[in-house]
């Protein structure tokens, strides 16, 4: 019977391993850091026609963006780099579970990914003159921690995903506009057709966008946030019990076809 | 017990090659294997390249399922029981890969340690313990990726023994090395049947297989042509002497000449720069040597030895199948 | 001199020959549409959405414009630099500058493929627009459109020419790469109008490629005759031959320093 507590001992030691491995990458870098921040520049030029207070919600929408650049390619990414390390092997034979693994290094690239809205608060804020508020702080925090597991769970969908269907990769880069309209980041779905909406609402960035600009703006009620976080914790739940299938497909079928070791 | 317990064990891959018009090919790597390691003995399976050794190991150590068979390791089933195999095996499949080179030794071994579930306090003790026996001790904290070849495999062992496994499985442990870490390193796995740990070594080099186990299971094609002690296998061959005869320039058609003399039971040719050392089993010994100059009419020979075959004699008459044909 | 004309134009052809193989033959169907119909198609849809959200739905023509004719970027700067940067990792650079040939057939030669795709790329853009974001081309001259086209798709060629010389020396290629391609959809005007644009970026904005061949494809679409917008298409065509000139330059810097270094093949 594994102990819980070396479970999460190797998870949070993947989790360094993550960070020290990304903190260099440069692709990392670029999509995380330095998109989000065009895109950050972009939406405050282009919103700056439509007035009101659109500071923090570009910086939102924008920091939105690298956190999903970051699941997307990162997190995504989990375990096609074990792979080509040629360390996949070896964790497979390991009695740690492959997920503890996965969930550390996504936990490391999700938190990793809110420096992404730090640094597009510090750009918004210069390039007004003054620090942007943030209406309503508290559900504002408490937002992102809500985002931080939901993310984790979505991540933990992701690598799975990439490596049993290797032809949903080769969209990956066509992932990140579909996300950032879906999910209302830098506009509200409203400017969707309605048939779209249902997909909105079954991603977990959705909710956590609306969350985030909700709280930002001082448009956050108990029932609205309720709403906000218990949606993202439901789908995390999803997120979970579909990627826990989707790890015993990709283990069975590796173990089958021998695609473990480095192809 | 049996420490590992193969029972007719098969791996069949499917290779599906082109795009436009698939083809399928199926490819036969272990065909049938049995065989049983006790504990605290060093077993080698020994063959030629893709004769089967990576494959068994990689299903014994739960990488991959075989198509038909059963196998336990230490007891436990691998394919039912995979999670209990993997916490008392430690393995290597060695090479550059499977490391993290952006990490310096030591910390690599620090994540192994916590995915092997080896408490903090004991794998703060053990791994200076480890680096000190392979040898890294100087070298722990730079990272992977400037290690030399012979470095990385000899991380790759202390990997394996963090969680202190009762099974070791070590798959061609010093290919690519040079002679002197090769040499190191069969002495550190000398050590560790020391400490009473079971090991099963693959290998292609035969003197190394002769040198460190106590039984060799013969591999080729799939399937296992030999199981016996070192000294067993060489007496396979006991009855025959070899003549090692060193020319110059032989030209093919007289290879097959002497391959097809009635007293040749194998011929093998080894080439060494300009000359070529031909190695003759026969059961004649050396009164087979007038013949054997007769039909080496015409070519320059050298050095003329006549000798007691060895296990890697033995090798080449299983490994090519024979056992009388030419 | 008939000699070397007819060399260095079967060394042009060759190049782009080359490039058409390098382009088609490993980019199977699925990864072509991914890249090349479906990403720009979303690049599109969501700068549009955000537009007409800024600045109203009216406006949403100005978007789909400016972001249709952007997908020059994609094979001007992307696959023009990495056909030059190629030879790098493949090791093949040793060849490419051991031969007696004028090198700059090469050069543009790899070039020439790209900038029909990307010509391609835009009109299935515009194509994108018109099904499903309303565009009106009706007041569009073809002619006009499809030679502004051209010239901008030549001269983002242009840039990925220089890109890709400087490639052959920088490390983090795919960095400088992405950087530029982003950095265009903020200078050149295609989602920002130019005059809205702080000085300083504006004098940006006019050392870039797209920036007045995008502002002539904003006036033919809108009705413009061709004359009207000669002005612009020249000076986009002498912007891209400035580039390529550049590029040139440090293709030739870099060869001398490497055969003086001795370190051309250790690249």
């Amino acid at each position: 019977m594994i102990r819980l507590r070396q479970l999460v001992r190797v998870a949070l030691l993947s989790a360094e391993m993550g960070l020290r491995h990304a903190a260099t990458d440069a692709f990392v870098i670029f999509a995380v850091f330095v998109q989000p921040l065009i895109i950050a520049v972009l939406g405050l030029f282009m919103l700056r026609e439509r007035g009101g207070d659109y500071g923090m919600f570009v910086v939102v929408g924008s920091g939105l963006t690298g956190l999903w650049s970051s699941l997307l390619f990162v997190s995504g990414n989990a375990i096609t780099t074990e792979r080509w390390t040629g360390t996949l092997e070896v964790l497979v034979g390991m009695p740690t579970p492959l997920w503890v693994v996965v969930l550390g290094k996504n936990l490391a690239h999700v938190l990793q990914s809110l420096g992404s809205m730090v640094l597009a608060y510090v750009a918004a804020s210069l390039l007004f003159g003054y620090p942007l508020t943030i209406a309503q702080p508290v559900p504002f925090l408490i937002s992102l921690v809500f985002i931080v597991i939901s993310f984790v769970c979505f991540g933990l969908l992701l690598s799975p995903l990439f490596i049993v269907n290797p032809d949903v990769q080769r969209f990956q880069n066509g992932l990140e506009y579909p996300i950032y309209i879906l999910c209302g980041f830098l506009f509200p779905i409203l400017l969707l057709p309605g048939w779209t909406n249902p997909v909105s609402y079954a991603l977990s960035p959705y909710w956590a966008a609306r969350a985030l600009h909700a709280a930002a703006a001082g448009e956050a009620t108990a029932a609205s946030l309720a709403l906000d976080w218990g949606l993202m914790l439901a789908l995390g739940a999803a997120y979970i019990a579909l990627s826990a299938f989707l790890f015993k497909r990709l283990l069975d079928k590796a173990r089958r076809d021998a695609t473990l070791g480095f192809q | 017990m049996n420490a590992i317990k193969v029972d007719d064990l098969h791996r069949t891959y499917t290779v599906r090659t082109g795009i436009i018009r698939r083809s399928v090919k199926h490819v036969v790597a272990v065909d049938g294997i049995s065989f049983e390691v006790q504990p605290g003995e060093l077993f080698g399976l020994l063959g030629p390249n893709g004769a089967g050794k990576t494959t068994t190991v990689k299903m014994l150590t739960t990488l991959l399922l075989p198509t038909s068979g059963t196998a336990s390791v230490a007891g436990y089933d691998v394919v039912r029981q995979g999670q209990q195999v993997r916490q008392r095996i430690g393995f290597i499949f060695g090479g550059e890969r499977g490391l993290y080179w952006r990490l310096n030794g030591y910390d690599n071994l620090r994540y192994f340690a916590s995915l092997y579930h080896v408490e903090p306090d004991v794998a703060r003790r053990r791994i200076p313990e480890l680096l000190e026996l392979v040898g890294l001790e100087d070298r722990a904290d730079e990272k992977v990726e400037g290690y030399s070849r012979g470095m990385k495999q000899r991380l790759h062992v202390a990997r394996t023994l963090l969680h202190d496994p009762e099974i070791l499985f070590l798959d061609e442990p010093t290919i690519g090395l040079d002679p002197v870490g090769a040499r190191q390193l069969r002495q550190v796995i000398r050590d560790m049947q020391q400490e009473r740990k079971t090991i099963l070594l693959t290998t292609h080099y035969m003197f190394e297989a002769d040198a460190l186990c106590d039984r060799i299971g013969v591999i080729d094609h799939g399937k296992i042509v030999a199981l016996d002690t070192p000294e067993g296998l060489k007496r396979h061959v006991s009855d025959l002497s070899v003549i090692e005869v060193e020319v110059y320039g032989i030209p093919p058609e007289t290879v097959d000449q002497i391959r097809n003399l009635p007293f040749v039971d194998t011929l093998a040719v080894e080439d060494r720069d300009q000359r070529q050392a031909l190695r003759v089993q026969t059961p004649r010994g050396s009164e087979a040597v007038p013949d054997l100059m007769a039909s080496l009419n015409g070519v320059r020979v050298g050095r003329v030895q006549v000798r007691e075959p060895t296990l890697e004699d033995a090798y080449v008459r299983l490994v090519s199948g024979v056992d009388g044909s030419g | 001199m008939i000699r070397s004309l007819t060399l260095n134009t079967r060394l042009f052809f060759r190049g782009a020959y080359l490039s058409y193989v390098a382009l088609f033959a490993w980019l199977r169907p699925v990864t072509y549409l991914a890249s090349k119909v479906v990403g720009p198609l979303m690049q599109i849809l969501f700068f549009a959405l955000l537009g007409s959200f800024a600045t109203g739905a009216d406006t949403i023509d100005f978007y789909v414009i400016g972001n249709a004719v952007h997908v020059v970027a994609l094979s001007g700067v992307f696959g023009v630099s990495m056909s030059i940067g190629g030879d790098r990792w493949n090791g093949t650079l040793p060849y490419l500058f051991g031969t007696p040939a004028n090198r700059l057939a090469i050069f543009v030669g790899r070039a020439i493929i790209h900038v029909l795709d990307g010509m391609v790329g835009v009109f299935l853009g515009l194509l994108w627009g018109v099904l499903l974001l309303g565009l009106d081309l009706m007041q569009t001259d073809p002619a006009a459109l499809a030679l502004t086209i051209l010239v901008t798709s030549f001269s983002t060629a242009g840039l990925g020419l220089m890109l890709g010389a400087l490639s052959l020396i920088t490390v983090n290629v795919m960095f400088v790469n992405n950087f530029v391609y982003f950095a265009l959809l903020i200078f050149s005007g295609t989602n920002i109008p130019i005059d809205r644009l702080p000085a300083w970026m504006q004098a940006v904005s006019s050392g870039l490629p797209l920036t007045r061949g995008l502002a002539a494809a904003r006036a033919i679409i809108d009705g413009a005759s061709l004359p009207a917008v000669s002005g612009l298409l020249v000076e986009e065509l002498l912007i891209g031959l400035g580039y390529i000139l550049i590029g040139y330059v440090f293709f030739r810097w870099f060869e001398i320093q490497a055969k003086r270094r001795g370190t051309l093949d250790l690249l």
